[in-house]
């Protein structure tokens, strides 16, 4: 029985593809931080595949105790339910912000949710993905572009922008699946980033002022169902063998960054390993 | 520099040990909350390389700041700075809150505060200057019906370090306070200043703005700090118009907004 971990499938993209790889006969394990919205996604998903094996863990992945604390929950689920093999993680989870807020660490809440929450969490199931020689894919999004990292100042403390903020997260997750690819690969690991396109979900609408709520409410009339990028997500983890691409959109590689080089994603490793207080492993030569 | 910093596991208290770490300041944090404590103190470490003392203390009960205090003349720690920043907010109709919860307000937005004041102003570095923030309210300038032992328990507060400068200028301490108006702290304040909808948005001062110039101003000996022009502005008006005119717009747009926030 293949399991998979997905961050964020309470609602959105998160949930649809939860759905459709229950459908495919993978057993999943859902995160979401509200107890309410995880047990409706719960019973729509039985609803509609009254076969699905999924169960929900409770965890609010900003802060980075909660992160570590479901991560042992997953851990002792694996070791006494699929041998200790983890087949893929899909960090999904993610935010938009109309101000600086703060995690209990007070790290910045986008930077923190949409990369350290993933950076951890894979970090803590490392050795389960690499007995199943895992996938770790990421949420990204073509919002990469057009930005570099603010080195000095990741976390945007002076004059924070919440686009740049979002852009620069999805940046990181970009080079967090690079990252991972150059240390991992010989251990059978594969790191992408789906691009799921403009999507029709609720992201820009939660815990954000009138200005970017408005904004997001007429964009995501354009963006399409959540079941579209879903089916990208299914590609990763059903092709066998996997994929050599790191970006990709519909089932299919695309172009990324210029910024998504060796040398920005070991940096962005040693910051966020800080961070974290955690320690990756080394690049390996292939 | 050695700071002091009470409330400062939540929000502001929050922003302002960020603010702090990234000065290279020592810190020595306290709170009611011990895991926030020990989150902010690991983060303050790992991203500034700070050093950090924390111990949780609940400022109301005397015992416990005896405690905190004999902490901290156990290592002889001594401060050049003090930072007010625990403290209170319920809102609603006097009536219709608990006796208690009111009384819990005034105990530890004034007589908790008081009492910390005292004692670490006592504990400040020998012959080096010293700064204290009292963390009073936009609230501070208006009576305000529906959140009326708030304000007035912010109007003592400033009242204190209006009186407070002026006694302790020649003993070279600098007493600032500082006057927000929203904040986004808590998922919770979110809720309510997305409530306020248009008002909400433009009443807002960005956090981390607010804590790096507070503590630039008080350093730099002022008295006051409002943050943003429209705050100021209202604070302006609240002098000119009746006090009494100006609870009647106060109810009126807080009867308001707590309804839909309520219904949402
Ligand atoms: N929508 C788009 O057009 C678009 C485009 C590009 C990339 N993306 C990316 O897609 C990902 C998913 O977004 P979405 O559009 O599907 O938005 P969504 O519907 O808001 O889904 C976000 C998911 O993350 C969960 N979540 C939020 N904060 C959390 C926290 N602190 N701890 C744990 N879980 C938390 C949410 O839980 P609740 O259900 O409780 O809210 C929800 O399940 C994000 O990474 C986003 O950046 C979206």
């Amino acid at each position: 029985m293949d399991t998979i971990v997905i961050t964020g499938a309470s609602s959105g993209i998160g949930l649809e593809t939860a759905l459709l790889l229950t459908q495919y006969g993978y057993n999943i394990i859902g995160i979401g931080r509200s107890e309410y919205k995880c047990k409706q996604a719960n019973e729509w998903i039985i609803s509609k595949n009254p076969k699905a094996k999924i169960k929900f863990y409770l965890a609010d992945l900003l802060h980075q105790r909660e992160v570590v604390r479901v991560a042992e929950q997953i851990i002792q689920y694996l070791n006494e339910n699929c041998n200790g093999k983890l087949h893929a993680i899909i960090n999904n989870a993610g935010c938009v912000r109309s101000w600086y807020m703060t995690t209990d660490e007070g790290y910045e809440h986008q930077f923190a949710l949409n990369h350290l929450a993933g950076f951890l969490l894979t970090y803590k199931l490392l050795p389960a993905l690499i007995k199943a020689k895992g996938r770790v894919i990421m949420t990204g999004s073509e919002s990469h572009k057009g930005i570099k990292i603010n080195w000095d100042n990741i976390m945007l403390y002076r004059r924070y922008n919440p686009l740049v903020a979002y852009k620069q997260s999805k940046l990181c997750n970009m080079l967090f699946a690079k990252g991972l690819n150059e240390r991992y690969a010989a251990e059978g690991i594969h790191a992408y980033v789906v691009d799921p396109g403009l999507v029709n979900t609720d992201i820009g609408n939660k815990e954000t002022g009138m200005l970017v709520n408005f904004i997001w409410s007429l964009r995501k009339r354009y963006g399409v169902s959540p079941a579209v990028p879903a089916k990208t997500y299914a590609f990763l983890c059903e092709q066998s063998p996997p994929p050599d691409g790191l970006y990709y959109y519909l089932c299919k590689e695309k172009k990324y960054s210029r910024q998504v080089t060796s040398q920005n994603a070991d940096r962005l490793f040693a910051l966020s390993e800080r961070l974290c207080g955690i320690q990756y492993g080394k690049v390996q030569k292939l | 520099m050695n700071v002091l910093i009470t409330g400062a596991a939540g929000g502001l208290g929050r922003a302002f040990a960020n603010e702090c770490g990234r000065r290279g300041y020592n810190l020595f944090l306290t709170d009611v909350n011990e895991e926030g404590l020990t989150c902010i103190k690991q983060g303050l470490e790992r991203r500034f390389g700070s050093v950090v003392a924390t111990a949780t203390c609940d400022l109301t009960e005397a015992d416990s700041v005896d405690s905190l205090l004999s902490i901290i003349d156990k290592y002889k720690i001594r401060f050049d700075m003090l930072l007010n920043v625990a403290g209170l907010d319920f809102e609603g109709e006097f009536m219709k809150r608990d006796r208690e919860d009111l009384v819990k307000i005034v105990l530890l937005n004034n007589a908790a505060t008081l009492r910390i004041t005292h004692a670490v102003i006592k504990r400040r570095k020998p012959g080096r200057p010293f700064t204290v923030v009292f963390v009073s309210s936009l609230a501070s300038m208006f009576p305000m019906p529906l959140k009326a032992t708030y304000a007035a328990s912010k109007r003592f507060i400033l009242d204190l370090a209006v009186s407070l400068r002026h006694e302790l200028k020649r003993e070279d301490v600098n007493v600032l306070t500082l006057c927000p108006g929203g904040m986004v702290t808590t998922q919770k304040t979110m809720q309510s200043i997305k409530a306020q909808g248009f008002w909400g948005d433009i009443t807002t001062n960005p956090l981390e703005c607010v804590a790096r110039n507070t503590i630039d101003r008080a350093l730099a000996g002022k008295s006051f700090y409002i943050p943003g022009i429209l705050n100021r502005i209202l604070t302006f008006c609240s002098r000119i118009i009746p006090r009494s005119w100006v609870a009647a717009v106060i109810y009126w747009r807080w009867n308001n907004t707590q309804k839909k926030w309520l219904n949402s």
